[in-house]
């Protein structure tokens, strides 16, 4: 038995029923007239019904003696978990701060994420890299990158 | 004649410097991404789309264009060189391109896939030139149903040729048309899940989603490991290869420029599965099948010259159908769309600049290609030496501004990681986002023809039966979806009568 496919199933599964709850309240219509949630309704139909064989056929399957891949082996976890929290204030702080600042800080820290390399080719290389990346885009691509509080 | 005349119009347009320079700019990123494995064609046209915003339909569609035939050059070196396959067209290069290169023959190998892609793509070209016309007198006769059959054959060919589990591919399938519908009915201007929040009335834009599931996703998947891929430490020598290579390698190319060009047509065909097919096709008639695994050039002339047609036919049904056979011409499709065009069998008649200008352009990127791919080979392997904690930051950066600069929202950078963690998930889950990515590209269409048609037949779904093509793809479709539940039930029955007759 898969876990991880037992999880997903059931996870999709979900999906599906609160896609076609959804999909109900704009309307299904008939197949004459096919309404607003038609296509959503039945596509989350097909979902919940792949979602179930999905999960039968795993059930189903005899024991191979086989353990599943363990997700965490081996596997830096905190990098992932650090980069998704960089991003994610990075697109709370970006129309604030604006993109120099914010995009500089986001690159210090990111290069520091792996090797561990000294501060200062930290901040160096984020310099060329906001800098570079602002030419480009901003003044030869013509990009509206957002000023922020510097202004520009 | 008429092509003749065409072919001149199409150089006139792509011949213009700003043109030239959107396909250089465009098989040299290309060239990088293939070169660099962790990010594909996918991912680099996804987040290069935005920067062609400022540029002519014609231009922009050369220069993604580029970065897709581009790509396929450029894997094969660190097939050859690392035997990690730059991007996914290229891992059966590695099986014999690696072990060539192990034998002192990286040279030989680099070159013939280096050619071999030129001569496949310049054929696949001539191919395009030829099919398209008449094909696109054909689809104008195609109404709502054809389209309707025609997309949802694409969407169950793509599921079936994915790799990984055909349920799962079906599941995100399903999945991407429901995302396709978020935002307002194209019919009656409803909302529809759009739970209150004001940026989805417009729906899910298709660049930060495949940014995410592609871009973002892949840099997730990579920072958790700490692989070093070694450079093979062998010189790179007699780039051109010998008579005796080219004898050997010649029927390889021919034939894998056939097959990849019809496997490029198909929906769900494209570089992958045609560079596999080719391999075995090559090793099932080679007098000594023997040699592959182990440094055999048919190994990788035909695979490579496979990878390179397929590119070219892919652009087939996407001219004369409007309809994207693969995961990169979606987002062909969709940078089109951006610009104000509709691809289909009106493109060819209303913008001949738009088709003809990339067809010229793609013979002017094949030599491109090649003076980038041979001389240039040392440069190359520099570019592998970057450490990844240098790249994924860049990468990372362009996908932020690539989000931010469609709407200057950090909605849609959310968005964008969102749906990185959901492609991180779907790698750790063994779920594909090539299906979800087309069905949500097509959604729109498929909807449109469905209802369309629902409401010419009165709501009776003969019509797709009634009408002869829409009945044979239908059928078609019907049989490869049905095909592998039958295949199961008979496995499963015969598993249980034989633990049966033992007992």
């Amino acid at each position: 038995m898969n876990f991880r496919d037992q999880l997903s199933g059931f996870f999709w599964l979900v999906i599906s029923i609160f896609v076609c709850v959804e999909s109900i309240k704009s309307g299904v219509g008939t197949f004459r007239f096919p309404g607003p949630g038609f296509l959503p309704f039945w596509s989350g139909v097909a979902l919940g019904t792949f979602a179930i064989i999905l999960v039968a056929t795993d059930l189903l399957k005899e024991k191979v003696g086989r353990k599943s891949k363990n997700l965490s082996e081996g596997k830096k976890w905190s990098n992932v978990i650090l980069v998704l929290v960089s991003l994610f204030a990075y697109a709370l702080l970006l129309p604030r701060l604006g993109y120099l600042i914010t995009t500089f800080g986001l690159m210090v820290f990111l290069f520091s994420l792996i090797g561990k390399p000294r501060l200062w080719i930290q901040g160096v290389s984020a310099l060329i890299t906001v800098l570079a990346t602002y030419i480009i885009f901003y003044v030869w691509l013509d990009v509206r990158l957002p000023k922020g509080i510097l202004g520009f | 004649m008429d092509i003749f005349h065409n072919l001149l119009y199409g150089f006139s347009i792509g011949l213009q410097p700003a043109n030239i320079l959107a396909c250089f700019i465009g098989v040299l990123m290309g060239t990088l991404v293939g070169v660099l494995p962790g990010i594909g064609p996918v991912g680099a046209i996804s987040i290069l789309l935005p920067t062609t915003f400022h540029m002519s339909p014609v231009s922009a569609i050369i220069m993604l264009a580029g970065i897709y035939y581009g790509v396929m050059y450029g894997g094969s070196t660190t097939s050859i060189l690392v035997n990690i396959p730059g991007e996914a067209a290229s891992v059966v290069t590695c099986l014999d391109g690696y072990q060539m290169a192990k034998q002192g023959r990286a040279g030989p190998a680099l070159g013939i896939a280096a050619f071999g892609s030129f001569i496949a793509g310049t054929l696949g070209i001539v191919g395009l030139m030829l099919f398209a016309s008449p094909l696109a007198e054909f689809a104008l006769r195609f109404g709502p149903p054809e389209y309707f059959a025609v997309i949802l054959l694409g969407l169950t060919l793509v599921t079936f040729l994915s790799q990984g589990s055909v349920i799962k591919g079906l599941m995100m399938g399903a999945f991407g048309l429901i995302l396709s519908c978020v935002g307002l009915d194209q019919i009656s201007a409803s909302p529809r899940m759009t739970f209150n929040i004001i940026q989805l009335l417009d729906g899910i834009d298709m660049v930060p989603l495949v940014m995410g599931l592609f871009g973002v996703a892949e840099i997730l998947i990579n920072i958790e490991e700490s692989t070093n891929p070694e450079i093979l430490k062998t010189k790179i020598k007699n780039l051109f290869p010998s008579k005796s290579d080219w004898i050997q390698a010649k029927g390889a190319i021919l034939r894998g420029s056939i097959l990849g060009f019809f496997m490029g047509i198909l929906p769900g065909g494209g570089g992958v599965v045609s560079s596999f097919l080719s391999y075995s096709l090559e090793k099932r008639i080679s007098k000594n099948p023997e040699k592959f695994g182990k440094g055999a050039i048919e190994g990788v002339a035909g695979p490579e010259s496979a990878n390179n047609a397929a590119t070219s036919g892919a652009f087939v049904p996407f001219f004369t159908l409007g309809i994207p056979p693969n995961v990169v011409m979606a987002l062909l499709f969709g940078a089109l769309m951006i610009h104000g065009m509709r691809p289909g069998p009106l493109l060819l008649q209303d913008h001949p600049d738009i088709f003809w200008g990339v067809v010229c352009s793609m013979y002017i990127g094949n030599v491109m290609l090649l003076i980038l791919n041979l001389p240039l080979i040392p440069m190359w392997v520099q570019v592998l030496k970057v450490p990844y904690r240098i790249l994924f930051p860049l990468i990372l950066l362009f996908c932020l501004i690539g989000s931010y600069s469609l709407k200057n929202s950090s909605f849609d950078v959310i968005v964008m990681i969102i749906f990185g963690i959901i492609g991180y998930l779907f790698k750790k889950f063994d779920y594909e986002g090539a299906p979800l990515t087309l069905a949500f590209v097509l959604g729109p269409m498929v909807e449109l023809n469905l209802r369309q048609s629902l409401l010419l037949s009165k709501g009776s779904f003969l019509i797709f039966f009634t009408r002869p093509i829409s009945a044979i793809v239908i059928t078609i479709t019907i049989i490869l979806f049905i095909t592998p539940f039958i295949s199961y039930f008979i496995k499963t029955k015969k598993k249980h009568k034989h633990s049966t007759g033992s007992n």
